[in-house]
């Protein structure tokens, strides 16, 4: 396994575009050439190494055979991991907005927070967040029909709003409560809400939410039946409504 | 400049692939010049392409940019020395249109539908839009004004209207889209045939078209009228074209020119009773095409992928909109037109969208003379323009069509007849169906063509016409088509190999037509009640100013002036 350690050299001021941070980018290049990739910070186009330091083993190797380290904060870097198909990125700071967007696979893994558009129109592959996560994680992005189609994501603690909006495949599993309109227009995904939300599933026409906590429910919900996952007992509710009411949404109904 | 050697087609003239030079003196084709000498020894030379019916400014437009960020992001370009930033793929930004176009080796394009009340609009972008001349066609089929006429057989009036809303529009020709049906779906019908009542004006859609025709042949305007029928996206729909189509026969052209244009004909050359028996009948309108000859069209080929339908016909968009789930805008404009948008994906495994395909380039291959059939993707309707290369490969080359087919639902050889075609297009086939032919459609007597005092607009590819298999290397030729080796506009290259370097502003035509003061004068009373009781602005705020058009050319047409020779 080829492994390569990120650094930032400062902390900086004006966010950076790091798309090229990515196995499938490294997997053909030795140290000098991912050295040499290109970044822009604001409209300046830059080179890798002007922001960053790298280190880590020279040889070239397959994307899947490749782990990319990320040592600091990352919090204002953009668009790491886009794309990628195989491989992994370890994270051991918080990450910035759209990591991980278009994934088809491999892992990429984030010891802090992340913040928006995390996974956007993720394919495949697995996303791990040990903090909490900004708004529209999973989701399309502005004018997109699809969000997240494949693929898995798991955030340890919160996320913001819009989770998973547009959402037409693959599972999403958050720990903690999610902001308002969770699973907005859900088209065939999964979702589970470990603690509590506001409106969730607006405009879905297939797929499944689950929130084990509370949430406030539209009026456009039917209320079904009354099940039972893991012990608990859950609300079920049929919705949309307003568009073709095939989507399940399930309710905790207090934790006995 | 001096275009050395170059092996050029030029059917207007009766060129056809013959090795010569070409002079360009002042911006114009001229018998010598002096100056820069452009090599095109052996290489492939035509008129500067022109688009007759593209969707390129406006409101409709715009509206299809606004709710596709998706698409914007698809064609991001950044800003050059020469180029501002480029942003869209089926709804480019302004300067995009100018640059794409160019690259291809067009010079000329005209967007395809502009009502009169948001013609401001329509020019602002226009003028944004490098590079290219253009011009836009004015909406006249569903406004009441002309319905009016229509109903009280006062074709004198009639003809003031549309004299007066070119001019308020700065617009260049008459375009009629879904006669009657706009106007019904301000009350959320349509209307079924041409021969239906529109509500409230005791008019068919037929009186209105023959209407509008006469008015136009009346004024000896250089464009005739330029048609979307009504039931156009339908199944079954052939027959209402051909019975419309009938109705126009007997008029007299008031030029060298077809009597009606008939816009993306695909989209109504439609077989079968619902979708389920959905065929193409392109066989039956080619036979009408190749019988008569009042008649042009183009041909709105649809290609698998994504595009932006938008059309002045509000109730098809709201089908559109119904099928797809997919996102829609309805857009109601006061007394005269309504028009929607709705983005769309086409797939090569759905039946319909694949018979689609397969009936535009029936229609081109199946009508004998290339005169009457212009090549089109009804952009963004059908295909963004982008893919023209695409289409010509189709035509020229059956071993691609075939290949293409395999590609496609199974069904799509029962249901067209495309599979037994066997006609390849050649350059002169295309240099007409892309130059020669939307030029003399559009009545622009300086397009299309490179005769002396032409305009100075050439494009020249990196293809030797004399060597190349058009039919088995059509990847070459497609690689070609798509980056011109130059674009001249102008007696400038504008250019080379896809690197514009320069970026002149294009001219906009927009026909002026001269009626007598005294049908004008009982047009105004009409007119000054409509503002007063229903339009939302005044009649004062309501033509397009001058300032809008600061490359403005004035086509002068209309009832004092003298009537062109007859047709033979």
């Amino acid at each position: 396994m080829r492994t390569i350690t990120i650094t930032p050299k400062k902390a900086f001021r004006i966010s950076v575009e790091a798309e090229n941070i990515s196995p499938d980018k490294f997997a053909s290049l030795n140290i000098e050439q991912i050295k040499s990739l290109t970044v822009w910070q604001g409209n300046r186009k830059i080179m890798l190494s002007d922001l960053f330091t790298v280190e880590g083993d020279d040889a070239p190797a397959k994307a899947e055979e490749t782990t990319i380290r990320l040592a600091g904060d990352f919090f204002q870097v953009k668009r790491i991991g886009e794309g990628m198909t195989a491989g992994v990125v370890e994270v051991q700071g918080s990450i910035g907005m759209h990591a991980g967007n278009n994934m088809l696979g491999g892992l990429l893994s984030i010891a802090g927070n992340a913040d928006d558009w995390l996974a956007r129109e993720m394919r495949g592959g697995k996303v791990v967040v040990m903090g909490n996560a900004g708004n529209y994680v999973g989701g399309g992005y502005r004018g997109e029909k699809c969000g997240m189609r494949g693929g898995e994501i798991e955030v340890k603690g919160s996320a913001g709003a819009y989770l998973g909006e547009h959402l037409c495949g693959g599972s999403i599993r958050i720990g903690g409560d999610a902001g308002d309109f969770a699973g907005a227009a859900n088209q065939g995904g999964t979702i589970f809400i470990g603690g509590s939300t506001y409106l969730p599933g607006a405009e879905m026409s297939k797929g499944t939410i689950t929130v084990k906590g509370e949430a406030k429910v539209l009026p456009s919900f039917l209320k079904t039946e009354i099940v039972e996952v893991d012990g608990q007992a859950f609300q079920k509710y049929a919705g949309d409504l307003v568009d073709s009411g095939k989507g399940e949404l399930l309710v905790g109904m207090g934790s006995s | 400049m001096i275009i050395k050697g170059g092996i050029v087609y030029d059917p207007a003239n009766g060129i056809y692939g013959d090795e010569m030079d070409l002079f360009i003196d002042q911006g114009r084709m001229a018998m010598q010049a002096k100056g820069e000498e452009i090599d095109a020894r052996g290489l492939l030379v035509m008129p500067g392409g022109v688009d007759a019916h593209s969707h390129i400014a406006g409101k409709k437009v715009n509206t299809g940019r606004i709710m596709r960020p998706d698409d914007a992001r698809l064609g991001t370009e950044p800003r050059t020395a020469v180029c501002r930033p480029s942003t869209g793929y089926t709804v480019p930004n302004c300067y995009a249109m100018g640059y794409r176009y160019a690259r291809m080796g067009y010079t000329t394009a005209f967007e395809a539908a502009t009502p009169i009340l948001e013609a401001r609009h329509t020019h602002e972008e226009l003028e944004e839009i490098p590079i290219i001349d253009k011009g836009a066609l004015t909406l006249f089929g569903n406004n009441w004004q002309v319905m009016e006429c229509v109903r009280d057989k006062d074709l004198t009036k009639l003809a003031a209207y549309v004299a007066w809303g070119l001019r308020a529009a700065r617009g260049y020709g008459v375009k009629i889209v879904n006669p009657g049906g706009g106007e019904a779906w301000g009350f959320g019908g349509n209307v079924k045939s041409q021969n239906d009542i529109v509500p409230n004006f005791d008019v068919t859609p037929a009186e209105i078209i023959v209407g509008l025709a006469k008015a136009n042949e009346m004024l000896n305007l250089p464009h005739s009228i330029h048609l979307h029928f009504n039931n156009l996206g339908k199944p079954g729909n052939y027959t209402t074209a051909i019975e419309t189509l009938d109705l126009l026969k007997d008029i007299k052209p008031s030029r060298m020119r077809q009597v009606v244009h008939v816009a993306h004909m695909q989209f109504s050359a439609y077989g079968g009773t619902s979708w389920r028996d959905f065929e193409s009948k392109a066989s039956v309108i080619a036979d009408y095409f190749n019988c008569h000859n009042h008649a042009t069209m183009d041909m709105g080929q649809l290609l698998f992928g994504s595009a932006t339908t938008m059309t002045a016909d509000a109730p098809l968009e709201y089908g559109n909109a119904r099928l797809t789930h997919n996102k829609w805008s309805n857009h109601d404009i006061e007394l005269e037109e309504s028009s929607g948008v709705v983005p769309m994906t086409y797939f090569r495994k759905m039946l319909v969208n694949a018979v689609q395909w397969a009936i535009g380039l029936e229609l081109a291959l199946l009508v004998k003379d290339p005169w009457k059939v212009l090549m089109t993707t009804d952009h963004p309707n059908g295909s963004p323009f982008v893919n023209y290369p695409e289409v010509i490969t189709l035509l020229m080359s059956k071993p691609k069509r075939d290949a293409e087919m395999a590609t496609l639902h199974e069904q799509v050889p029962k249901r067209t007849t495309l599979a037994g075609i066997e006609r390849e297009l050649d350059w002169t086939d295309i240099a007409i169906m892309t130059r020669a032919a939307p030029a003399r459609v559009l009545g622009l007597d300086d397009k299309g063509h490179l005769g002396p005092g032409a305009d100075g607009d050439v494009s020249i590819y990196n293809l030797r016409p004399l060597e190349v298999d058009t039919s088995l290397d059509h990847v070459l030729v497609k690689k070609a088509l798509a980056n011109a080796k130059y674009t001249i506009k102008g007696g400038v290259v504008v250019s080379k190999e896809g690197q514009i370097l320069a970026t002149p502003p294009g001219r906009t035509f927009w026909v002026d037509a001269a009626v007598p003061q005294v049908d004008t004068d009982r047009l105004m009373i009409d007119l000054e009640e409509k503002f007063a009781k229903y339009y939302s602005i005044q009649i004062a705020n309501y033509a397009v100013q001058d300032a809008y058009l600061p490359h403005a050319k004035v086509i002068r047409a209309g009832l004092l002036i003298e009537p062109l020779p007859e047709v033979a």
